[in-house]
């Protein structure tokens, strides 16, 4: 017992002294953050999303290949603790020690013995995993490129230490009469066999042995943790409790406090993005999921985060990173030097959503690349096709850069008159957007909306010159002052009209009005064209006759990811009687086509192969021969994409409007775009 | 002396410069109707005098400090001779030596003075031009009253050829003021535009891009079309701005002056810079969005066809 | 160094011009003005001085100009040290009027080196640089594509057609008409734009106006013809480029 009270005791005050530490050191870093307001308000919501992505581990179940396993591991760690008390039982207190009251129940024992075993198997499959998926073999293509891969082998082989250590001295316990449970803990027996020809005295200097290993490794690893990427079984519980809740999607995060220019990224940072970048396990999914990364650009928001961790940690102590470096980790090739992270990933992003979206522990992707972004724009730092387009917009008001007057002019050959919601009350405000209004493409299919809209009586009128960009990808490129001011402008239009509800053409203009203008003291109901319109085709208003088409439907990212809604424009096409048949990446899972966060005006960095021509080729390998849109910056983008991959006789863009406008009855007069 | 014309020569030290020729055509016709002589003031070498054959009289200011152009010499001599000539109208050009010259003699010589000016009519001592203002979105008929006024004339509005008689002009010397010797610029260095790239100047046929084409990425579309066509690039000032084609591409006022027998504009708005180099193409086909670009009015064809859509097939059409 | 940077207000070209109802002059009144761009160029390169030499760069416009403070709101947060609205003359786009008042504030507050376009979309009688130098008796250039400190003075480089370059020495003070700068204007963020309108200090200077240069009457003003314009190929993108492929094939131009 002596032994091993001195020995266990001098493991066990180490591994907690050092891990002890170095978590106190990392609560500085994080706590000298910039402040993030807001972070604990909601707790009911806070307490629900612990429990469903902590306990439920809800979020790892979308790749539940490897989301399965680690569910039973983490699982099995809860119930593992278990054993921890009865090691340290074992080695402090007496070679008999029992957990009080539970502590020879059969149950217990086999559950911790049904989850060593569970863990064992979890670890083999995320062997698996790691060879099959291995940057080594799948270079960028792989969710683990960048990632710390030997840290991971380290932390696999700890833990299969943990269980095989844990298992051993379990076993000679069996044999030395010191194991509380009986039969039921049936690993532990079935080793016991194979142990007991060594006789009792071999068997009780295993046990002594194997249990001080035990604690040995469990103290290692706890320290291990500390100092690597496995930090995330400290941090996400707290992440997750902290994130924006619902989610980190629709409108931007809290504005941080305004900071001086030139101040430094990582001083830049809150304390809740340095609470990501310590969070983050590196498992990839985000780098999988994001179109920067897959069309070749610089930007991964894995290696975002890692590196503005890597950043914190060195500016943190000026020595004490420690973090365990293999492979290129480096996503920021040709940065400033002052720069953690280089414009070229800060400008690579869409704000599409999709790491927020995957990832497990909540980070916060977009927020923090916006409020990086922010910082490149107030030092002016900003391309010049993306300097034109702010301009244009401080000064006319809109994108393109024409005249306000110029905005309605699309309607002049409508044949009749759109009211004007200033000047006569309207039931409907419809929020035209730059697009759809100044791009003669889509003026085509601004046309027939108001024609559908008419012809199904509906009461609309719009804000003609008075409207001004919805500012939703100002704000995203990072001019907040501009987004702030078109707000305003718009807001004082809204308020010289009289109506009852607002409809938007572009998503993006959806996004903003609904989630963001409610700050600036808009009041009314906002909703997307394809709800309009999947009420209009449930009253009835617009007469139909099914079109028996086979069509595949693209959610924008803005109004499926951002705002949830996959459902309205599924139901206008069941509604006219088209056959859907989903692409791979659909749903809250749809691939962004590239154009969002104002990516429209940019033109670099240099892409491989653009993210809407990788989404018509999806779209043309499921078998369809019409691509459906609802946004007018898909149309665009994918009647381009369709061309430039010479798809022009498999596929054709279409958008929703001009899918009612084929169905309905009487026919009317089409205008070709 | 009552009813003279006086045309500022401009020359690079060895030949008098086409706008010149323009201007001493216009100056010819000026002076007949206002009953005087077509003068030109020649600073620099004097042996230029000889290829002025369309002047009446050549009054010319010789000295070390004219011979390169130098904003403060030439205007230390303008000033002299329009002391000594006092005539009617000068007319200059609205290149460089026009916007450095023009108005500081309209102050320093209290004459009113018409910019950009597109047309100039004389009759019974009354002068009016007709100027360009807004980006030639409107044009302004100003009087020229009194004893004294300057024009400045946009490049190409008169044909150089009436200005290159072969007569022999009177040669009037004005001594150099004094205060050429006490000047408080010099030349440093004159550097040539970079050789070596495609002479636009010399092409049949040319592909040029403007500030409609929006990204580099775009040029390339275009470049694609120039290569179908085994044609250069030219541009208007905009592109060169931004670095997406060297200088020597640049078509108008400050860049070349091209005459092809085919130009193809692609997101050319117009402006009245980029039209002085071009408008003599004997065929214009211009393409832009804009319905209302003033392209349009010199253009013989034009579309509003997206340019990203028609360059890909104009491509696929002529390539070979 | 002391730069003074004048800064004009035009019409926004995008917009649709008016004439007033005697049709000898723009109808200003629904007009949306902005910064003449070359102005905004001149800007740019007074401050790029700055920034390599250290400068004291002063933003100067007519109190009378229609929207100045914008621009020089804008001017500050670009990196303007300060901000003068010059009153003391009527609204007025003539720039024989617009130099003769100019003369007269830096007559009262000197300049090392004034920088302004070397033209401006509405001039008529002239471009401001060579007049308001005339005034001042001070050495000018006009279509400046560089301006550098150096010995004192400053080197620019003046281009003319065909891309020809003079590189010139010029004795300080000194007036330039910049026609670009070496690199495009930078853009001021909003947010710095109204920190700069919040923090006020646009300074007003009242100027005694030299006597002006004659200027041209105006007779009437009116919008170019459209008698030359363009016959206009319609129809798909296919269809257009059919048509220009046959011009040019009539021409013999391309071959086949």
């Amino acid at each position: 017992m002596l032994v091993r009270i001195i020995v266990g005791g001098v493991i066990v005050l180490a591994g907690l002294g050092l891990a002890g530490t170095r978590l106190a050191w990392l609560a500085r870093l994080v706590r000298s953050g910039q402040p993030a307001p807001g972070r604990l308000a909601d707790a009911p919501a806070r307490v629900t999303a612990e429990l469903a992505e902590v306990l439920g581990q809800r979020k790892l179940f979308k790749r539940w290949r490897s989301g399965l396993p680690h569910a039973l591991v983490f699982w099995g760690f809860l119930i593992l603790l278990f054993t921890i008390i009865e090691a340290l039982g074992d080695t402090f207190l007496s070679k008999d020690f029992a957990i009080p009251l539970i502590g020879h129940s059969g149950e217990l024992g086999f559950v911790e013995d049904l989850f060593t075993v569970i863990v064992l198997a979890g670890l083999a499959v995320f062997t698996v995993t790691r060879l099959v998926e291995s940057p080594r073999r799948r270079g960028k293509s792989s969710r683990f490129y960048g990632s710390h891969t030997t840290a991971a082998w380290i932390t696999l082989s700890m833990i299969a230490l943990v269980m095989i250590t844990l298992l051993g001295y379990r076993a000679a316990q069996v044999n030395t009469g010191h194991f509380p449970y009986g039969n039921a803990a049936f690993a532990s027996h079935w080793l016991a066999g194979v142990l007991k020809p060594l006789g009792t005295s071999a068997n009780s200097g295993l046990e002594t042995g194997l249990l001080l290993a035990n604690i040995a490794v469990i103290m290692g690893f706890g320290v291990f943790v500390t100092y690597s990427k496995h930090l995330h079984i400290v941090m996400a519980p707290l992440n997750v409790a902290f994130s924006r809740r619902p989610r980190a999607l629709g409108a931007l995060g809290e504005l941080p406090a305004e900071a001086p220019a030139a101040t430094p990224q990582l001083e830049l940072l809150t304390w809740k993005q340095r609470l990501d970048a310590l969070t983050c396990t590196e498992c990839g999914r985000c780098q999988s999921a994001c179109p920067a990364w897959n069309s070749g650009q610089p930007l991964s928001p894995k290696l975002l985060i890692m590196n503005l961790r890597d950043g914190l940690m060195s500016s943190g102590t000026g020595s004490a990173s420690d973090t365990v470096h293999d492979g290129d980790s480096n996503g920021t090739d040709g940065a400033a030097e002052t720069a953690v992270i280089s414009p070229d990933v800060l400008w690579s992003c869409t704000t599409c959503g999709a790491c927020v979206e995957q990832c497990p522990v909540d980070i916060e992707h977009v927020d923090t690349i916006v409020h990086l972004r922010r910082q490149l724009v107030d030092a002016g730092q900003i391309e010049p096709a993306v300097r034109q387009v702010l301009q244009a917009d401080a000064q006319q008001g809109n994108s393109f850069g024409k005249s306000s007057r110029m905005r309605a002019r699309w309607t002049r050959e409508l044949g009749f008159g759109v009211k004007d919601a200033r000047k006569e009350p309207v039931r409907y405000l419809w929020f035209v957007g730059d697009f759809a209004s100044f791009d003669e493409r889509l003026q085509v299919l601004s046309r027939s909306l108001a024609r559908i809209l008419r012809d199904a009586g509906v009461d609309f009128g719009m804000l003609f010159d008075g409207e001004r960009d919805d500012g939703n990808d100002v704000r995203r490129i990072g001019e907040e002052g501009l987004f702030q001011m078109l707000a305003e402008q718009n807001m004082e239009a809204f308020r010289s009209a009289t109506f009852e509800e607002i409809f938007t053409t572009d998503p993006h203009s959806f996004n903003t009005l609904r989630n963001e203008y409610p700050a600036f003291g808009l009041d009314k109901p906002v909703m997307h064209y394809s709800q309009l319109l999947q009420r209009l085709l449930g009253d009835g208003a617009i007469g139909v006759e099914p079109l028996g088409m086979r069509v595949t439907y693209h959610d924008p990212c803005y109004l499926a990811r951002h705002n949830r809604l996959t459902d309205p424009p599924r139901q206008v096409l069941a509604a006219l009687g088209c056959d859907l048949v989903e692409m791979p990446r659909n749903g809250l899972n749809t691939f962004c086509c590239g154009a969002g966060g104002g990516r429209i005006w940019m033109t670099g960095p240099e892409q491989a192969e653009r993210p809407s021509e990788s989404r018509i080729r999806e779209a043309v390998a499921v078998g369809v021969d019409h691509f459906v849109v609802a946004c007018p910056k898909d149309f665009v983008m994918y009647t381009d994409a369709v061309k430039t991959t010479g798809n022009d006789d498999r596929i054709t863009v279409i958008d929703l409007i001009q899918l009612v406008d084929r169905a309905r009855r009487p026919a009317p007069t089409l205008e070709t775009v | 002396m009552g009813g003279n014309v006086l045309v500022l020569a401009e020359h690079d030290g060895k030949q008098i410069s086409d706008a010149t020729y323009e201007l001493l055509g216009a100056a010819r016709d000026l002076a007949a109707a206002l009953g005087g002589q077509a003068e030109v003031a020649l600073f620099g070498p004097r042996d230029l005098a000889s290829q002025l054959g369309g002047a009446d009289v050549v009054v010319s200011v010789d000295h070390p400090a004219l011979a390169e152009y130098l904003p403060e010499a030439y205007e230390q001599a303008l000033t002299a001779v329009l002391a000594e000539r006092s005539p009617r109208l000068v007319l200059m050009s609205t290149a460089t030596a026009g916007l450095d010259l023009g108005a500081a003699a309209a102050v320093r010589w209290q004459a009113p003075l018409a910019a950009a000016v597109t047309k100039l009519e004389a009759a019974a001592g009354e002068i009016v031009a007709t100027a360009q203002i807004l980006g030639g979105k409107v044009l302004a008929e100003l009087e020229l009253p009194g004893e004294r006024a300057i024009a400045a004339v946009v490049g190409g509005t008169y044909p150089a050829a009436a200005g290159q008689g072969a007569g022999t002009p009177e040669v009037v010397e004005v001594a150099p003021p004094a205060g050429l010797d006490r000047l408080r610029m010099s030349l440093v260095q004159v550097t040539e535009p970079p050789g070596g790239d495609v002479d636009i100047t010399t092409a049949d046929l040319l592909v040029s891009v403007g500030r409609g084409i929006e990204s580099q990425d775009n040029v390339e579309l275009v470049q694609e079309l120039g290569d179908a066509l085994g044609v250069p690039l030219s541009a208007s000032r905009p592109v060169v701005d931004a670095g997406w084609l060297p200088k020597t591409r640049q078509v108008g006022k400050s860049g070349l002056k091209v005459k092809p027998k085919a130009y193809l504009a692609f997101g050319i708005s117009g402006a009245p810079e980029h039209l002085e180099g071009m408008r003599d193409a004997d065929l214009i086909i211009a393409c832009n969005t804009d319905p209302g670009a003033p392209i349009f009015d010199v253009a013989h064809y034009g579309t509003t066809v997206d340019l990203f859509d028609l360059v890909p097939a104009l491509t696929e059409k002529l390539g070979r | 160094m002391r730069i003074v940077v004048l800064m004009k207000a035009v019409p926004d070209l995008v917009e649709e011009i008016e004439l007033t109802a005697d049709e000898t002059g723009i109808d200003r009144e629904f007009l949306k003005f902005v910064v003449s761009e070359w102005d905004a160029q001149a800007l740019e390169e007074a401050l790029l001085i700055k920034d390599a030499a250290g400068a004291d760069v002063v933003a100067v416009g007519l109190a009378s100009d229609p929207d100045i403070d914008q621009a020089l709101y804008t001017a500050l947060a670009k990196g303007a040290d300060s901000a003068v609205k010059v009153t003391g003359g009527e609204e007025t786009m003539l720039t024989g009027d617009r130099a003769a008042l100019l003369a007269g504030y830096l007559a009262a507050e000197p300049a090392d080196l004034v920088m302004t376009g070397v033209q401006a979309a509405d001039d008529i009688d002239g471009q401001l640089p060579p007049m308001l130098a005339a005034h001042l008796g001070q050495p000018h250039v006009s279509v400046v594509v560089a301006v550098e400190a150096a010995n004192g003075g400053v080197t620019v480089r003046q281009e003319f057609a065909g891309g020809l370059v003079h590189e010139l020495a010029v004795q300080l003070p000194a007036v330039i008409g910049v026609q670009a700068a070496r690199q495009a204007p930078r853009y001021a963020p909003i947010t710095r734009i109204r920190q700069a309108m919040q923090a006020g200090g646009l300074r007003e200077v009242t100027a005694a106006a030299a006597t002006a240069a004659p200027a041209p009457t105006v007779r009437r003003m009116f919008r170019p013809e459209q008698a030359s314009h363009a016959q206009m190929l319609t129809g798909s993108a296919d269809d257009v480029a059919t048509a220009i492929a046959d011009l040019l094939r009539d021409r013999g131009l391309v071959k086949g």
